[in-house]
Order: C-alpha cells, then sequence, then structure tokens
C-alpha cells in the first residue's frame, strides 16, 4: 500500500481525519479536530484498516520560548562560573513562529503486514489537558501515557494506573512543559 | 581485626622464610584492607562502561585485588560511575550505608562529580558528595579505564596512611563528608561520632 492508496482509502473510511499541516518526517500526517472521536478513529484504523501495532504515543508543548526558572539557578563557587552567572543562554522567541497555548499529541500507528505507518496529530489547550487512554486498544500505550502525564501534564481518561513514573514523587509541575517553574527539593540546597 | 592481632603470633608461625613478622598495626591493617578493594557491581550511566572495560581483561582490574562483588555487605569501595539522579540518591545513600565500614566512595566522571553537563537540570544531583562522604574524584566525561585504576592507586595510597588508633580507622574526611574539611587541619577524632565500630588494638 502506498501513501496515496491509505490517503484514499482513509478519505473514504474516516472523512473527518485531515491531513496535517506539517509531516512526521515522509509519513502520512492526518490530524484529528476533536478528542472526542478519537477511540472510534483508532478503533476503526485498528479493526478495519489493520494498523494494529502502537509505535509510540508523544507530545508537544507549543507554547512560546521556555521560561528560564525551569533551569535550576544556583550558581555553585566549585562550578567556575561567576556569581549570578546563567549556565545557559535565555531561550528567545523565534520571529513569526506559530506559538499557541496548545499541546500536540502525537501516535504513530503502523500497519506491519502493508509496512506502512500512519501518524495521528492532536491539538489539545494546555488548561486541563486531557484526552482519551488508548490503553483498551494497545498495551503499549500505558506506560507512554504515563510518561506524557508526567513530564507533560496531559491526563489520560480512562487509564487505569496514570501515576508519576519517571519523575521522583518530591517534584513538583510537568518538567517539559514551556512554563515550567522549578521549585527547589531537598537535594538543591 | 582484634582477632587477627591476638592470633598474630600463629599466623607468622606459617608465614614463608621467617618465624616472626615484626611490623606494625597500621601497616599490616592497611596492607589488608588497599590489597583488597572490593567494590559494589552497580553502574548508573555511560561511565559505566569504562568502568566494565576495568574489569575485562585488557585492563585486568584483578591483578589489583579489585574483584567486584554482587552486595553491598561484601564491598569495601563503591564506585559511583554515572550521572546520579535524584531519584537515585536515596537507593545509593542505601547502599552506602548496607556497606561495611571502612568504606570507600570513588567518584567517577563529571556528572558524579559535579552535575557535569546536566548541571542545569530539575532532575540531576549536582555531585554524588553532597550525599554521600566522596575519597577520590576522577575528572572526564567519561573518564579512561587507566583513570579509574589511577583512581584506585591513589586511593590506596590514602588506605596506607590511615591509623587505627583514630575512630573507626577513618579519616575526617569519611566521617564528615568531604566539603567540610578545612584545609590542612589535623585529623581528630569527632566528638559523639557514631559511625564506626572503634578497632580495639592488642
Amino acid at each position: 500500500m502506498t501513501q496515496d492508496e491509505l490517503y484514499s482509502k482513509l478519505a473514504a473510511e474516516l472523512p473527518h481525519l485531515e491531513k496535517a499541516q506539517t509531516q512526521v518526517k515522509d509519513y502520512l500526517t492526518m490530524r484529528l479536530p476533536s478528542a472526542d472521536r478519537l477511540l472510534e478513529t483508532v478503533r476503526a484504523l485498528k479493526e478495519r484498516l489493520g494498523f494494529d501495532y502502537l509505535e509510540m504515543v508523544s507530545a508537544t508543548d507549543w507554547l512560546g520560548p521556555v521560561k528560564p526558572e525551569g533551569y535550576i539557578r544556583n550558581p555553585n563557587p566549585i562550578v567556575f562560573m561567576a556569581e549570578g552567572a546563567t549556565p545557559q543562554s535565555i531561550p528567545t522567541a523565534t520571529p513569526n513562529f506559530p506559538y499557541r497555548p496548545m499541546i500536540e499529541l502525537v501516535w504513530m500507528l503502523a500497519n506491519i503486514p502493508e509496512k506502512i505507518r500512519l501518524v495521528l496529530k492532536l491539538e489539545v489547550p494546555r488548561e486541563d489537558a486531557a484526552v482519551p487512554s488508548l490503553c483498551g486498544l494497545f498495551k503499549a500505550a500505558d506506560w507512554q501515557e504515563r510518561e506524557i502525564y508526567d513530564l507533560m501534564g496531559v491526563a489520560f481518561t480512562g487509564h487505569p494506573n496514570l501515576t508519576k513514573i519517571l519523575t521522583p514523587e518530591f517534584l513538583q509541575g510537568h518538567p517539559l512543559r514551556k512554563d515550567y517553574v522549578h521549585v527547589k527539593d531537598r537535594f538543591d540546597e | 581485626m582484634g582477632i587477627v592481632i591476638e592470633k598474630l603470633p600463629g599466623i607468622t608461625k606459617g608465614l614463608p622464610g621467617g618465624e616472626l613478622l615484626l611490623t606494625t598495626a597500621d601497616y599490616f591493617v592497611d596492607l589488608g584492607r588497599r590489597a583488597s578493594l572490593w567494590p559494589m557491581t552497580f553502574g548508573l550511566a555511560c561511565c559505566a562502561i569504562e568502568m566494565m572495560g576495568s574489569y575485562a581483561s585488557r585492563f585486568d582490574f584483578d591483578r589489583m585485588g579489585v574483584i567486584p562483588r554482587a552486595s553491598p555487605r561484601q564491598a569495601d569501595v563503591m564506585i559511583v560511575a554515572g550521572t546520579v539522579c535524584k531519584k537515585m540518591a536515596e537507593p545509593i545513600l542505601e547502599i552506602y550505608h548496607q556497606m561495611p565500614e571502612p568504606r570507600f566512595v570513588i567518584s567517577m566522571g563529571s556528572c558524579a562529580n559535579c552535575g557535569g553537563p546536566y548541571y542545569d537540570s530539575y532532575s540531576v544531583l549536582k555531585g554524588v558528595d553532597r550525599i554521600v562522604p566522596v575519597d577520590v574524584y576522577i575528572a572526564g566525561c567519561p573518564p579512561r579505564p587507566e583513570a579509574l585504576q589511577y583512581a584506585v592507586v591513589k586511593l590506596q595510597e590514602k588506605i596506607a596512611r590511615m591509623k587505627l588508633s583514630q575512630a573507626g580507622g577513618a579519616s575526617l574526611q569519611q566521617e564528615r563528608g568531604s566539603r567540610d574539611v578545612v584545609g590542612g587541619a589535623a585529623p581528630q577524632p569527632l566528638p559523639g561520632s557514631e559511625t564506626g565500630p572503634r578497632i580495639e588494638v592488642g
């Protein structure tokens, strides 16, 4: 199956999917208009179109440039750095870039017999971000969704065990969000 | 250790070339300690690959008496090889407390020394010496196996200077943590220190 064949098939079977503006590598990338039809879409892809392998779940925060408070600013005389020095250059906004308060979720599905991949994208607002969990369809989604919940703060509704997976219990906030502010813990002094 | 010194005449009888061995207790005990530095087997990041290379036949750590042990209860030295995440800090502390005294720590590589390239990260501990006292630091990212072996040589030199008459045979650095010792101060046993059993001589 080629990409064009897959695209015409999707247009016939799942007409609510649109082609995304930017595609992931050279895979066919489709955009979901809303989170409501996610489960229904993925189930149709899995059962009717043979996309029975979930390769990855990922997320991107499209808010403006990253906040410098997310870094640890603790000038340490033992590391050779001047007082008050900034360890990294402060991130600045890229001109004409469409920053928006949205989190974009990315799912990559594969149809192994047909040797083709499909990327699904969905944008949800950053505040109280929530999408349905795919755990019921793909067991592989379990830990990846927990990772996104931990680092990006997206709640996956219907997930059987939505708890932190990478960061320690005392870490507050979601570190990969662009507006993450680091709260000093007992190891930072 | 008291048993060794009590039974010393019996042991020296079997020594080749003489019936009597005349030495100081410090030298004898330190010899035993420094010639069999058994490290705890664990690695945290890419430095552990260099540590494994040191154990392998090309560099051959065995000839220095360094044999990796699978349990902290049998280990003398902890080689902190790699980035110490804050989540890993507690297990490292637990391993350190499970090791019998006297115990030594080698901090291997930039990450374990000071956080290294992850200094500005929210999740990385800025130096393992914030949680355990470190005896030898190795610079490098990662250090070569030769550097790790040189660190063991340096640690052996340090052990050779240990005195039984001081608390637990441990230096002040080991008791207090390396950053709290003022340079050049004569090592004194800490008042009220509870780290390590005092070794009875004679």
